[in-house]
């Protein structure tokens, strides 16, 4: 189980680091903590012909406060977050979430832009940063934009993310201090994938009462408003297309426990 | 001659291990570790498909040396495991693949590179042309009329088909309560950590084949390698390192170890092939996949009157050597009865070919599934006589005066209290306290249940158990060589082999009961072929009654010569000495077991005129006094929280109440049972492999194939029994296997009693969150129609 | 071939290695540290956990090439260490290990939850411990080993 060939690039900056993507045109990969990629690597399922490591790079290390969020880079690791070694603006949704996360040895070197970028649906960044509001910055050689997380999937695997493109940042917005969340997921066993995710944000200060129901088939799905609460809008699942009757329980009891749990 | 038991040294002692010393700073040496000078890795090609005639296979251009197919492998036998029950059908399995493939993952070539990353690039360039054929992937439609056949020249799909044709019909008639019940087991991966893994060189001074293999059954290896390879046993050394569990997956003469083999005197060049993970889950041995169609009758008592059983166990394409296909099958027809006493029995067993890997017995064997049904069924009994589960089974178990007990198949109970290890499991879990929780009601909505599970445990089963199945492997009398070293250091070689069970304590604990030599003073050396005396190995709980009688009997036969020589320098007569604390004493002197191997090889001319020339190196035998085996049994009993909306089973307390006669290491037997539970939570819970109606398997990796983890397998609790056997050497019990046996049955009896109200009935593991909420949900039906 | 510098169990490593190579295979077949194990080669079952910049890290989803400056500590390198006397002298008071063969990188992960987690009860620890699989115990003597140790610290 060793991986086919590739090369490796570990490029001095950010823009050499684009500039390789650039090059290569599709037939590279970033790397960041590999503990989602390695896997596929070692089982030959991803076989690029050329890696471009970035978790050395200290534009990607930056922790960056405004008023309003606080911006991580992507090489920010699970287990900095859990460790609170990062500002929270979340009052504890952040290292709740990345504690759960796979395992510490897998923690201690996956990173939370990588996690993002890799779009597996049950990975639990993509449904937690999709609850709090977040966005990603991604940077090629036309410039930076920004994407929602909770846009950020196009499906299992696949994200708005262009072949040259780099997800460089998390920005998470700043929680008041009356914000109430919960975060409910249903994992096999401990570390696991998560079968169902759950999530349930209520900030009155900031207008915000949203629901999560993640680890689907795609991008979770993100309910707003008034959808939202009480006992949430489960009909809007359905659009979803989730079809097995398991998988629908699942949903419907990971959304109604974590609405309970910001009810009580 | 003394014992000494009482140093908290030998057997009973709770003596820290010998061998973790090493096993702690990393110093362990396992196959894996073995990098021999110019040594060549190999990759395998396997079958994509599950079953398929092979049109053919090119080998990449450039690398035609470097990959080797079945018609490079000129003289190697196919693998051939008989077995000498009637009507058994013998499958060749070609150690490359010929003409056909029969299931993902057989081999079909070899490639040898300098790294395995570079071998994996040359099998990935090697193209199969496969013409596929419609594939068996599950047992029962494999043996309908009509199925696609495995082996043309059979017929049917059916290795072996067995009858115990007990007249029930009677019975059947009268009986005021029969509950019929459709079981199964999955299809399971043992998983060891460690994969297998295969080292050969060919030796030119000695004129041998070497291979160092990951194996439990060192001695039954090097037999299969020598009648495929067509080399007298003589040249052919198999040695066993280290090895990172076995479980019954190391147990199996593998294709692989013949083709590096092969490969190893082809190219004169040592070789390596070291399993990975997908090739263990997807293409590599399985186990455990049953079905039952079990009928029990009872009377009104919920007492067991007959029991009437279709099995069908799913035996994969070919059978494995050893233990053959049809070990399985025919063993649930003999142990079906569990420790149950009852009037009448039938049992029909098919073992089926299917286009899946072959099957292995994993520990526990055929005892994990037949514990499960039968004891599933009971509870059923329970509930429809409307008694405790615990009391139904109290009506049919054998007592403490009827031992040694016959039962039903005729197997000799050796000794024990079946109820009294009931009733302490009972106590110990707090039947009344559960019931009235489950009253209560629990506060976050679950539902609370308690089970049971009560078996027994056959081990170190001998020759009069194993000469009818006719398998190549049959044990006889196990042998321990015995060599005092000059400075008095106790060598003790072995044919079994320990890859966790810590023989290197526990028969030093034995050497030290019979001599008194302090354990640091033993040393076992084991695990090659060269260096010990014959054995079937390592399997069948077999070690602390057979390894361990051998080794008494061995330091015995020691202990009479170092008298003799003892009693001479000691200026005494023999019959005035004895041996203890490692010395021989005499009435008014002793002289210590150094001083007397340094006169034997170091100062002869200080010895006896008669002594006896065999010196202080020596081979002695054991067999148990009854080659029936020992009988170990234990009571499991599990309280789980069932949470109904989301399918999930948490273990809240785990009990094991254990009678496996004198134990020689109770830290050591612990260990045993705690890591045997933990493996049949796996199999009540968690583990499964899958495979679509192509035969694909569907799990690849530990992230689909579950094992239990430190938060899946809670605080178990043991108590001990300690009856002794009246057949072994120390009255001590295999007790290898049993913790694997019971966690299924007292899981899904558990999880039944917690949804009896629901009216839901668990029948098949593992009890995965999908099959509970088709359960509920189909009972939901159930009770609006 | 890419040219890596670390520094394992403390003394400075140059090498030339492929891309590819798993920092497990690095450490086991180039520096012939075979106390690291091979498990699963897919991050799971956690044989290969060895100590990367002093926190466990699986070294068989982690490749050589990309530990340009690092400090690798093996099982082999933690040999004095007094957290791992420790815990040796724990596991095998509490038969914490059979075949052998998850333990070093149960001693990797051990290590790091006595040392960042000294107030671990017994749910933490098994919770700390699940990437660390181990099919001979159940689990039970580890957990009790690291109780032990931390037991004993605190005391």
């Amino acid at each position: 189980m060793k991986p086919a060939p590739f090369d490796y690039e570990a490029p001095r900056s950010l823009e050499a680091a684009i500039a390789l993507l650039a090059q290569h045109q599709g037939l590279a990969r970033v790397i960041a903590g590999g503990q989602s990629l390695g896997p596929m690597l070692n089982l030959r399922i991803a076989q690029p012909s050329l890696l471009v490591g970035i978790r050395h790079l200290p534009e990607l290390r930056d922790v960056r406060q405004t008023a309003d969020a606080v911006t991580i880079g992507a090489c920010i690791t699970h287990a900095e977050i859990e460790d609170g070694r990062i500002p929270d603006p979340t009052g504890g949704l952040l290292p709740y979430v990345a504690r759960r996360i796979a395992y510490r040895a897998i923690r201690n070197r996956g990173t939370i832009g990588g996690s993002l970028a890799h779009a597996d649906p049950s990975a639990d960044w993509v449904s937690a940063l999709a609850l709090a509001g977040a966005h990603v910055t991604v940077c090629s050689p036309r410039g930076e934009r920004q994407i929602a997380v909770a846009k950020l999937l196009l499906g299992a695997f696949e994200t708005q993310i262009g072949t040259d493109e780099i997800l460089v940042s998390v920005t998470i917005p700043r929680l008041s201090a009356r914000a109430r969340w919960s975060y409910y997921k249903i994992c096999r066993k401990t570390g696991e994938f998560a079968e169902a995710i759950g999530g349930v944000l209520v900030d009155p200060d900031n207008g915000i009462r949203r629901a999560v129901v993640g680890a689907t088939a795609g991008a979770p799905i993100v309910l707003e408003g008034n959808a939202a609460l009480p006992g949430c809008d489960v009909a809007a699942l359905w659009a979803a297309n989730i079809d097995d009757p398991y998988k629908r329980q699942m949903f419907e009891v990971v959304l109604r426990r974590a609405a309970d749990r910001i009810a009580a | 001659m003394s014992m000494n038991t009482t140093s908290g040294r030998g057997i009973g002692a709770r003596l820290r291990r010998r061998e973790d010393e090493r096993f702690l700073r990393g110093q362990g040496e396992y196959v894996g570790d073995i990098r021999l000078d110019g040594m060549l890795e190999v990759a395998f090609v396997r079958s994509a498909v599950a079953h398929a005639r092979l049109r053919g296979i090119e080998k990449p251009a450039g690398f035609e040396d470097r990959v080797f197919t079945a018609a490079d492998l000129a003289g190697v036998r196919p693998i051939r495991a008989v077995s000498g029950l009637k009507g058994f059908k013998v499958s060749e399995q070609p150690v490359l693949a010929r003409d056909k493939v029969r299931y993902v993952g057989e081999l079909i070539a070899m490639c040898v590179a300098p790294t395995r990353a570079e071998a994996e690039d040359i099998a990935a360039q090697v193209f199969v042309d496969y013409e596929e054929l419609p594939a068996v992937s599950d047992m029962l439609e494999g043996r309908k009329p009509g199925a696609p056949l495995l082996h043309e020249a059979w017929g049917d799909n059916v290795f072996l088909e067995t009858f115990v044709d007990g007249n029930i019909a009677e019975i059947a008639r009268r009986a005021p309560v029969k509950i019929t019940r459709r079981l199964r087991t999955a299809r399971q991966c043992m998983s060891p950590i460690e994969g297998r893994g295969v080292v050969a060189q060919w030796d030119r001074r000695l004129d041998q084949l070497v291979v160092i293999s990951a194996a439990q059954m060192p001695h039954i290896t090097r037999s299969g390698l020598a009648e495929c390879l067509g080399l007298d046993h003589g040249k052919v050394r198999v040695i066993s390192p280290d090895v990172g569990g076995g479980f019954g997956y190391k147990g199996i003469l593998l294709p692989e170890e013949v083709c590096l083999g092969w490969l190893a005197m082809h190219l004169q060049k040592p070789v390596r092939w070291l399993e990975d993970r997908r090739e263990q889950l997807t293409a590599n041995a399985n186990c455990r996949e049953h079905h039952y169609d079990l009928t029990v009758y009872a009377d009104n008592d919920g007492r067991l009157l007959a029991i009437d059983c279709e099995a069908t166990v799913d035996a994969g394409a070919y059978s494995s050597y050893p233990f053959s296909a049809c070990l399985e099958a025919a063993q649930v027809a003999s142990i079906l009865p569990g420790p149950y006493k009852f009037d009448a029995y039938r049992c029909r067993t098919w073992s089926v070919a299917t286009n899946k890997p072959p099957i292995l017995p994993y520990r526990g064997v055929a005892r994990t599934g037949v514990c499960f049904a039968l004891e599933v069924a009971i509870d059923a009994v329970a509930r429809a006589v409307g008694r405790e589960p615990w009391e139904v089974r109290l009506e049919s178990l054998p007592t403490r005066e009827m031992m040694p007990f016959d039962n039903i198949t005729k197997k000799h109970f050796d000794s024990g209290d079946y109820p009294e290890c009931l009733r302490r499991a009972v106590a110990a879990i707090d039947v009344g306290a559960i019931r009235e929780r489950q009253r209560r009601g629990e506060p976050d909505g679950r539902r609370i249940g308690v089970g049971f599970a009560i078996f027994c445990e056959q081990a170190a089963h001998g020759t009069s158990v194993y000469y009818g199945w006719g398998i190549p492997m049959v044990p006889g009398h196990e042998q321990c060589q015995a060599r005092l070293t000059p400075d008095g250091v106790l060598e003790l070689r072995i044919g079994a082999h320990s890859h966790g069970q810590g023989l290197e304590t526990t028969m030093a604990q034995v050497a030290h009961s019979v001599l008194g030599i302090e354990p640091e003073n033993v040393r076992l050396i084991h695990g090659d072929t060269a260096l010990s005396p014959y054995s079937t190995g390592t399997w069948g709980s077999r070690c602390a009654v057979m390894s361990g009688g051998a080794v008494a009997a061995a330091c015995k036969e020691m202990a009479k010569r170092v008298a003799k020589i003892g009693a001479h320098l000691l200026q005494t007569d023999v019959s005035l000495v004895r041996v203890a604390d490692g010395q021989v004493i005499g009435p008014s002197g002793s002289v210590t077991l150094k001083e007397i191997a340094y006169t034997w090889y170091r100062a002869p001319q200080n010895l006896p005129s008669d002594v006896d020339p065999g010196g202080l190196e020596l081979t002695a035998g054991y067999k148990p006094v009854r080659d029936t085996g020992t009988f170990s049994y234990a009571c499991h009993a599990a309280v789980v929280a069932v949470d109904v909306e989301i399918g999930t089973v948490e273990i809240l307390k785990y009990v094991v109440v254990e009678d496996g006669g004198v134990l020689l290491n109770p830290m050591i037997v612990d260990g045993q049972i705690y890591g045997g539970t933990a493996q049949g939570i796996g199999t009540a819970l968690y583990e499964e492999m899958p495979f679509d109606a192509n035969g694909q398997p569907l799990a690849s990796t530990l992230a689909d194939y579950l094992l239990p983890g430190p938060t899946e397998v809670p605080d178990i609790v043991i108590e001990h029994m300690e009856t002794p056997s009246p057949y072994s050497e120390f009255g001590q019990k295999g007790i290898g296997e049993g913790g694997a046996i019971g966690p299924p049955a007292a899981i899904a009896n558990a999880v039944n009693d917690a949804l009896k109200d629901l009216g839901v009935e668990i029948t098949e593991v593992p009890i995965t969150p999908a099959r509970l909420l088709s359960a509920i949900a189909a009972a939901k039906v159930r009770s609006a129609a | 071939m890419k040219t890596v510098n670390m520094k394992v169990n403390g003394q400075p490593v140059t090498a030339a290695v492929e891309p590819r190579m798993q920092l497990a295979d690095f450490l086991r077949e180039q520096l012939r540290l075979t106390g690291t194990h091979v498990g699963c080669e897919h991050g799971v079952c956690g044989a290969c956990t060895v100590e990367i910049d002093g926190m466990p890290a699986r070294s068989c989803i982690t490749y050589a090439a990309m530990c340009e400056g690092a400090e690798v500590r093996t099982i082999e390198g933690l040999v004095d260490d007094p957290i791992m006397s420790h815990l040796r002298e724990a596991f095998a008071a509490e038969h914490a290990l059979q075949c052998g063969y998850c333990t070093p990188g149960m001693l990797v992960t051990a290590r790091d939850i006595v040392l960042r987690l000294p107030d671990a009860d017994d749910a933490r620890v098994r919770e700390e411990l699940s990437g660390n699989l181990c099919r001979c115990t159940g689990y039970v003597g580890i957990v009790r080993a690291i109780r032990r140790v931390l037991d004993e610290r605190k005391s």
